[in-house]
């Protein structure tokens, strides 16, 4: 009798024992949270407050009034309308280079047959260790010379192959078997064809997380960017943010609501993808890498 | 006419090696031609406001090893470790962390994962222009909560002390939901038979994650450093927009280096110089690091 009351005993005392441990992971979770939010909260808030308003010596949590003009002014005084169509033109660009070299690259590498074809990928993965901040420099002078400075062609060509996405493609077409090439070559297709109706469409959610990756670090690129396009004519969005911070040199609190509102507008489609992909996007990075 | 005399494995051959030619011509121009290029522009003296240059020798290696460049180069290599230590830390150590705080399978907890994971595509020039405001001297936020618990205004992006910890916070909240997230992921692979073994054992919480939890991951680990140290080397943006290497070159990280004498002095002889070094630097440590993970992992049998 009174060893069952113990045994009693003992079980709620572990059962409260886990819910007090369940509490504090969800306390200590919903701070983590809070910290990590509050400088995505802070830039929404301070892109909607007026200029007094922001310069305030106690800020203020929420705005007093919404200034959705700030978003008008970046846009149109600020010029991000025209970093605007120049992101999303880069991006484009970027990413259609980079999904057909790819794609054909990881055919030939995986299902193709030629001679040299270790070695040449080898050639190719070798390309991951040399990243653009170390070759910058001549790329620059010859895209200099051959008059490409300032525009698309000079944003884009660099950065048109990426290896990464060359191996990642050619590991999933590896795991595709031979047998069905062979039988879509029977049937009379080509290499085109074989790649567009049988590889692309069998790694699908591969592929669609690998143009993801591609296109949020063409949107994100900083560097390249800043090199290449030092006038105002081909200023991408990430690059135009850091003009308008400076815009006041000197006195650079004085327009923090516009930056917040730039912040912003930089940041929305990617974050909209982001909320839309999850799935993809949060193994984007980390499982499709450890492949 | 030429396709139909070759024979049938040849021709397929040829096309399969097309396919790649495209990748392989643009991996050429832009990746490898520039690195010779870099080794002949380092014997130059190259500078971009004049209109020749003449071959000077190794005036430039003696100039970057024994000259008015050394001590900058090792300014930045310093920062550049240091900054590393710094990132290697948050993703590793509070990764590991988050991952453990947030590993609880419920609907809600994803979402927070998720959105804790979410500055990771913040672009870093928004999130740099953010920090830039939250850090702001005078109006931040962040000196306001100071002074309420007491404390005096602190320069940070201003103050050599702090200035490459501003760097870093930025950094560190843009990596931490990714070090999570990959920790997160190989913690799923876990069997729960080694936990329910260790149970029976009577081993606690504690035992099981240094005895477990860790060595399992240890492949998780090496791919999370490897990949994290390589692409800390490369840190520019969070710089050049908070802090552009100052204050007194305290957060000039080796490719702002670089940057600076090629795009602000215009020594293209100097900078190429420079870049060879790090090249090489990279080369080293990718290599190192591949060695390191082919002997030291534990993997799972």
């Amino acid at each position: 009798m009174s060893k069952e009351m113990n045994q009693n005993k003992r079980n709620e005392a572990a059962k409260r024992r886990r819910k007090i441990k369940t509490a504090a992971q969800c306390i200590l979770a919903a701070i983590v949270m809070i910290i990590v939010v509050f400088p995505i909260y802070w830039m929404l808030v301070s892109s909607v407050k007026s200029q007094e308003e922001i310069l305030l010596a106690v800020p203020t949590l929420w705005p007093r009034e919404f200034h959705f003009e700030n978003y008008i002014n970046v846009l149109n005084r600020g010029n991000f309308a025209k970093y605007y169509y120049n992101t999303i033109v880069m991006t484009a660009g970027i990413l259609v280079s980079q999904v057909i070299t790819g794609v054909f690259a990881a055919y030939g590498f995986s299902k193709g047959k030629f001679k040299g074809q270790n070695l040449i990928f080898l050639i190719v993965l070798g390309a991951l260790m040399i990243p653009i901040q170390v070759t910058f420099i001549p790329i620059y002078i010859m895209m200099a010379n051959w008059g490409m400075s300032d525009t698309f062609a000079g944003l884009i060509l660099p950065v048109a192959v990426s290896p990464y996405f060359i191996f990642m493609l050619r590991q999933n077409f590896m795991a595709i078997d031979d047998s069905y090439i062979e039988a879509a070559r029977i049937d009379g297709l080509g290499r085109v064809g074989i790649i567009t109706k049988i590889l692309a469409p069998m790694c699908k959610s591969a592929l669609f997380t690998v143009i993801l990756v591609t296109f949020t670090d063409g949107w994100n690129s900083y560097f390249w960017p800043k090199i290449i396009a030092m006038g105002e004519k081909r200023r991408v969005l990430t690059i135009g943010l850091a003009y308008l911070q400076n815009t006041f040199a000197g006195q650079e609190t004085m327009n923090n609501h516009e930056v917040m509102a730039g912040a912003v507008l930089a940041v929305v489609p990617v974050i909209i993808l982001f909320f839309i992909f999850q799935k993809y996007m949060l193994t984007g990075y980390s499982k499709a890498a450890m492949k | 006419m030429k396709e139909r005399r070759m024979n049938p494995r040849k021709a397929s051959a040829l096309k399969d090696f097309i396919c790649v030619v495209p990748a392989l011509i643009l991996i050429a121009i832009f990746t490898y031609y520039p690195i010779l290029e870099l080794f002949r522009i380092s014997f130059t003296d190259w500078n971009l406001l004049n209109d020749t240059y003449k071959y000077v020798g190794v005036k430039n290696w003696k100039w970057l090893f024994a000259g008015s460049g050394t001590k900058y180069l090792w300014n930045s290599l310093r920062v550049t470790i240091l900054y590393s230590i710094g990132e290697l830390s948050v993703t590793l150590i509070g990764g590991m962390i988050f991952a453990l705080i947030f590993n609880r399978m419920t609907r809600g907890f994803a979402a927070m994962r998720a959105v804790v994971f979410m500055p990771k595509y913040v672009a870093m020039s928004s999130a740099a222009v953010v920090f830039l405001w939250i850090l702001n001297t005078d109006t931040g936020i962040l000196n306001y909560i100071l002074s309420i618990a007491g404390i005096n205004a602190v320069d940070w992006l201003g103050n050599r002390h702090t200035a490459l910890l501003s760097v870093l916070m930025v950094t560190g909240w843009r990596c931490i939901g990714y070090g999570m997230m990959v920790y997160l992921s190989a913690m799923m692979g876990i069997s729960t038979d080694y936990y329910e073994a260790a149970a029976l054992d009577g081993a606690n919480a504690v035992q099981k994650f240094f005895k477990i939890t860790l060595p399992m991951l240890s492949p998780t680990t090496l791919f999370l450093f490897v990949t994290t140290f390589l692409s800390s080397m490369k840190v520019f943006q969070s710089v050049d927009i908070l802090t552009q290497g100052g204050p007194y070159r305290s957060t000039e990280v080796f490719v702002y280096n670089i940057y600076r004498y090629a795009m602000v002095d215009f020594r293209m002889d100097r900078a190429s110089t420079v870049a060879i070094f790090f090249f090489f630097l990279l080369l080293i440590i990718t290599v190192a690091t591949m060695k390191i993970s082919s002997n030291k992992v534990t993997y799972d049998s």
